[in-house]
């Protein structure tokens, strides 16, 4: 009967688990699945037929340059900024992640498995536009592929830190919902969601353009473009990583 | 699991087995336990040892530190003053070996609502090295047809089961069992009971946070009766309801704390 107790932590196994569980939690929640896939789509239909034609720089269309960055962006900022904080703020308000800190699990398994199932859902959000652009619209590939992955997995990092300032300061579910909404309008509105930043004054335009989504859009353009990035725009990212960071390790609370 | 057999073999409640008590380590011992939230003393100076294979009640009414005092145990809050030991090992100090062997069933907790009951105990079975198998888990708590109903559509008395379930998925050598029958109906709380008098017959030390006496009766071999954070009686029931010249546990109750226990819903 009193065997020594030793420490396990849960192996490969229950990581697998673990991921085909939050999985299970994200495609059975339909609603959030529309924003992050349809949204992206919804705009890239409205502004392909008109980008797709003319040449911008080195072969590359408007659609290339100026949509698909664009799309891209917004299915990470959705996963990064809107959804990801909305489940781990219910996920501590309904006490699950309370119940499982009395397990060997830790609760950080479980935002490591939600990182890893939005990765999943962003790549398919990703693959569907891009697919549709490259089969219907004639699009073209980045003209420098890895230069644009970098970039993406750049971005994507700064929208998860945005988020978990937004999962940080969010007392409950609901709130995290509206919050990520507008952090996520703030962001995309100045960074050029609803169209260009040169519409806007210049202060407010400058500002666009340091903000993570703006930037995340700058950086995938020069990528498709084939031109040097400007390291403001990576700076920028960078820092919204570091700050991201602080903050959740400050003021996020496990319940 | 349909038919409701209850616990055979084993010592009937009541019969504390004052030997090990003496002999052995406690498997949960407290001492000068104290917690405060601001200006109110939660748990005020509570020691008690529960020994090896015993069922230890936690009895008082709600706000009298019964909750606070078994999350303090399980190592979910820290106390202002005292000492904590379950099997020996201090619950925040050493958590990742506490969580091997304590298992701990939350009041009201929630689970992952859109997953089924299968999907969850094949997820709690995973964290542990040796667990019970999920079929015998399912058969424990009677939930084997609602294996694929989903948390979010299980009524209160089969979620409250589900989580018994997962609270013992890792063999637990204690388990803390918090209201456990709050707001089932007589034949779900029947259930729930045979399937802590199964723990009784494995050995399984459970703290069991109640105010139902008729639970009360029915399980503990001793129990902590709990008033404004204070420990004001610490006897098996027989013994309470004797010392207090009553007639039956609810009177003992009374007539010790001078309060009325609330119905349980």
């Amino acid at each position: 009967m009193s065997s020594p107790i030793i420490a396990r932590r849960p192996g490969l196994g229950s990581w697998l688990t673990l991921i085909r569980c939050e999985t299970k939690m994200v495609v059975r929640d339909t609603a959030g699945l529309v924003v992050p896939i349809g949204l992206p789509l919804l705009i890239l239909m409205m502004n392909s037929s008109a980008a797709g034609g003319e040449v911008v720089i080195n072969g590359r269309t408007a659609l290339d340059v100026y949509v698909l960055p664009l799309v891209i962006t917004i299915v990470m900022a959705t996963i990064g900024i809107i959804n990801m904080p909305s489940f781990l703020a219910y996920y501590r308000r309904s006490g699950i992640l309370r119940r499982l800190s009395v397990t060997p699990a830790s609760p950080a398994m479980v935002l490591i498995a939600q990182v890893v199932v939005s990765l999943l859902q962003t790549v398919i959000g990703i693959g569907a536009a891009f697919a549709v652009a490259l089969l219907v619209f004639d699009a073209n590939p980045p003209l420098r592929p890895a230069a644009a992955i970098g970039a993406a997995l750049l971005a994507m990092t700064a929208m998860y830190a945005l988020g978990m300032i937004v999962a940080a300061v969010a007392p409950t579910p609901n709130s995290a919902v509206a919050i990520g909404l507008v952090a996520f309008f703030a962001v995309g509105a100045l960074g050029g969601l609803f169209g260009g930043r040169d519409s806007l004054p210049d202060v407010l335009a400058r500002a666009g353009e340091w903000l993570p989504f703006g930037a995340s859009v700058e950086v995938l353009q020069s990528a498709w473009a084939g031109v040097p990035m400007e390291p403001l725009h990576l700076i920028s990212l960078t820092a919204t990583i570091a700050l991201g960071g602080l903050i959740a390790a400050v003021f996020f609370r496990w319940d | 699991m349909e038919d409701l057999t209850f616990g055979t073999g084993g010592r009937p409640a009541g019969v504390p087995n004052v030997a090990r008590m003496e002999s052995e380590p406690a498997a949960v011992d407290v001492r000068n336990l104290s917690k405060r939230y601001g200006g109110t003393l939660a748990v005020d100076d509570v020691s008690l040892r529960v020994a090896t294979g015993e069922i230890f009640g936690v009895l008082g009414t709600n706000g009298a530190g019964k909750t606070t005092t078994v999350e303090i145990i399980a190592g979910l809050r820290r106390p202002d003053s005292g000492h904590v030991r379950v099997l020996g090992l201090d619950p925040r100090r050493e958590r990742a070996k506490v969580r091997q062997v304590l298992g701990v069933q939350l009041q009201q907790a929630h689970l992952h609502h859109a997953l089924t009951v299968a999907e969850l105990i094949d997820l709690y079975v995973s964290f542990y090295p040796n667990p019970r198998p999920a079929r015998e888990l399912l058969d424990l708590v009677g939930l084997t047809s609602q294996r694929t109903t989903r948390f979010e559509k299980l009524s209160g008395g089969q979620q409250q089961r589900l989580s018994i379930a997962l609270a013992l998925a890792g063999r637990p050598r204690v388990a803390i069992l918090d209201e456990l029958t709050t707001g089932l109906d007589p034949r779900a709380r029947r259930k729930v009971w045979a399937t802590v008098e199964q723990l009784r017959d494995e050995n399984v030390t459970v703290l069991l946070v109640t105010h139902a006496m008729e639970e009360v009766e029915r399980l503990c071999d001793r129990v902590a009766l709990l008033d404004a954070g204070r420990i004001i009686a610490l006897d098996t029931p027989a013994g309470l309801v004797a010392r207090a010249g009553a007639a039956n546990l609810d009177e003992a109750f009374v007539a010790l704390s001078g309060k009325e226990l609330e119905e349980s819903a």
